[in-house]
């Protein structure tokens, strides 16, 4: 397959990345023969079966793996280790109880040595937006939920990444909750002008929330199919996308998609 | 329900349960003083052997006469302070090893035979050794403390390192941390509550340590006068020493249960 190249880098780019996980007993191939743009302000939806590999690509493009084989690009500069301005979310928020909320908030300028009042007012305005500054200096044992996801956004926002990977970080929440953050989510990531990619087992929810959905196969973990989403769900707050025209359409394929992928994994 | 019913019946629970703490109390001091007043008699009646068992009136006078003369509390400070160093020292150079072996796998893997063994050795027996090394005097005491302490303390403290949820150190990594600081951010303030209950740990087993160690070489401290008091065969000083050991180091305990208390409410 043959990739268009256009003269301005993508914000993400994967070549033929190909990774194993090396153990005692086996080599398991994760996945294979990746390749994926995601554009500067894109809001990217990996969806497949447990086991695609989907927190592996998250970790390969945070820098935290190395990949067997393949490259990996942020704007245009080969990935080589953590860095910056990547910003990781994880499925449960994974707070620092020994820490007070303002500082759990603060964790990142501190590992990044870049903790100033300037910085710190900034993360401030952050909790502020997320309707938190009230509860800055209680404990995190004190939080609901939906709260402490909601401070896990501000601790990885605070350090101004341009790039969010968000491993389900909707999946833990009760329903109700997981709505409303979703459309707290998608606005905060369009104002701040970030480029989002998204690992969800939800196949509505990465239908709202994402300008394409990228289906992956098992087994090991392949590009099935992208999916570009219309125009009137895409600019929709997550919560009125689903009521929008065309949804239910969009939906069909997308699981019409995900039963051929998980059927043709049991034939295995 | 009114609200003033929900108070009597709560109310209600509250003397209920005054009234059993009470009982519990009144039953312990019974049957202290029964076993106090039944050894008395029994050893009056010469129904067990006085020369062994001694007298608990005979004991008391003891202690009061040692009490008022000054020879007791030098032994009863010496041993306290050298059980203190013993398991001050025990508990952090296990923390330190610890973190050395956790810093490097390679160094655990090389060492964890060596471990094992360190482990089931009987560090008693290493008694002699400590008396050529360090001379028959306070040293040779407090290493035989620390070293019944160290090695367990080692293992211990390196299982809580391994078991803290990779998802946190997940955290630190994504927002860019290295080693030292995965290390000063989670891995270390998170087993503060596994480092505090070992220290509850270390205080028992010094004391087995320092009484040991004052058995083999010293000339004062209340392992000393035990064996000073078997030699001699004054069985009331045996039996008074005893005492004191249970009520000190009941006491150390308690203190230290109390600062881990203290220490850790942040973490629950």
């Amino acid at each position: 397959m043959m990739n268009k190249t256009p003269s301005t880098p993508a914000k993400i780019e994967l070549r033929h990345v190909t990774h194993l996980y090396l153990s005692a007993h086996r080599a398991f191939m994760a996945v294979k023969d990746i390749n994926l743009r995601v554009e500067e302000g894109e809001f990217i939806c990996l969806v497949g079966p447990s086991g695609c590999g989907k927190t592996t690509l998250l970790s390969l493009i945070a820098g935290l793996e190395k990949p067997t084989s393949g490259e990996l690009f942020i704007d245009g500069k080969p990935v080589s280790g953590t860095s910056s301005q990547v910003g990781y979310m994880l499925q449960q928020d994974y707070l620092f109880n020994w820490r007070s909320i303002e500082d759990n908030v603060f964790l990142g300028l501190e590992i990044q040595g870049i903790r100033n009042k300037e910085t710190e007012e900034y993360a401030l305005h952050l909790l502020e937006e997320m309707e938190l500054v009230d509860v800055r200096r209680s404990s995190p044992t004190q939080l609901s939920g939906g709260m402490r996801q909601r401070v896990a956004l501000v601790r990885t926002l605070a350090c101004q990444p341009d790039v969010l990977l968000l491993d389900e970080p909707f999946s833990a929440l009760d329903y109700h909750t997981k709505l409303k953050l979703e459309d707290l989510v998608f606005t905060t990531l369009r104002r701040h002008k970030k480029t989002a990619l998204l690992v969800t087992h939800d196949l509505s929810e990465s239908i709202a929330l994402g300008d394409r959905v990228t289906i992956l196969s098992r087994n090991p973990g392949q590009v099935r199919m992208e999916l570009t989403i219309p125009p009137a769900i895409r600019n929709a707050l997550p919560f009125e996308a689903r009521n929008q025209e065309g949804f239910q359409d969009v939906f069909h394929q997308v699981w019409k998609e995900m039963e051929v992928v998980s059927d043709a994994s049991k034939g295995n | 329900m009114q609200a003033k019913e929900i108070e009597a019946v709560h109310l209600q629970y509250l003397q209920k349960e005054g009234r059993t703490r009470t009982w519990v109390f009144v039953t312990q001091l019974l049957l202290f003083a029964a076993f106090i007043g039944l050894w008395e008699m029994l050893s009056r009646a010469n129904l067990i052997n006085s020369l062994i068992f001694s007298y608990p009136s005979k004991i008391i006078a003891l202690l009061w006469t040692q009490l008022l003369d000054g020879s007791l509390l030098p032994h009863v400070g010496l041993t306290v302070w050298e059980t203190i160093v013993g398991f001050v020292l025990g508990t952090l150079l296990g923390t330190l090893l610890a973190s050395v072996i956790w810093w490097s796998p390679f160094l655990s893997r090389v060492l964890e035979p060596y471990l094992v063994v360190a482990n089931s050795m009987p560090k008693v027996a290493l008694g002699p050794v400590f008396i050529v090394l360090f001379g028959p005097g306070l040293t040779s005491v407090i290493a035989m403390g620390l070293a019944i302490s160290v090695i367990i303390t080692t293992i211990n403290i390196y299982t809580s390192f391994r078991e803290v949820n990779p998802n946190f150190v997940k955290v630190v990594q994504t927002l860019g941390g290295n080693k030292r600081q995965i290390f000063t951010t989670v891995i270390l303030p998170s087993t503060i509550p596994t480092i505090l209950a070992t220290l509850k740990v270390n205080v028992g087993l010094s004391w087995v340590g320092v009484i040991v160690g004052e058995f083999l070489v010293s000339q004062m401290g209340l392992g000393y006068l035990i064996i000073y008091g078997f030699q001699v065969f004054n069985f009331t000083l045996v039996m008074m020493s005893l005492a004191i050991i249970a009520v000190v180091a009941t006491l150390m305990y308690q203190g230290v249960a109390f600062l881990e208390r203290r220490l850790t409410s942040q973490f629950k």
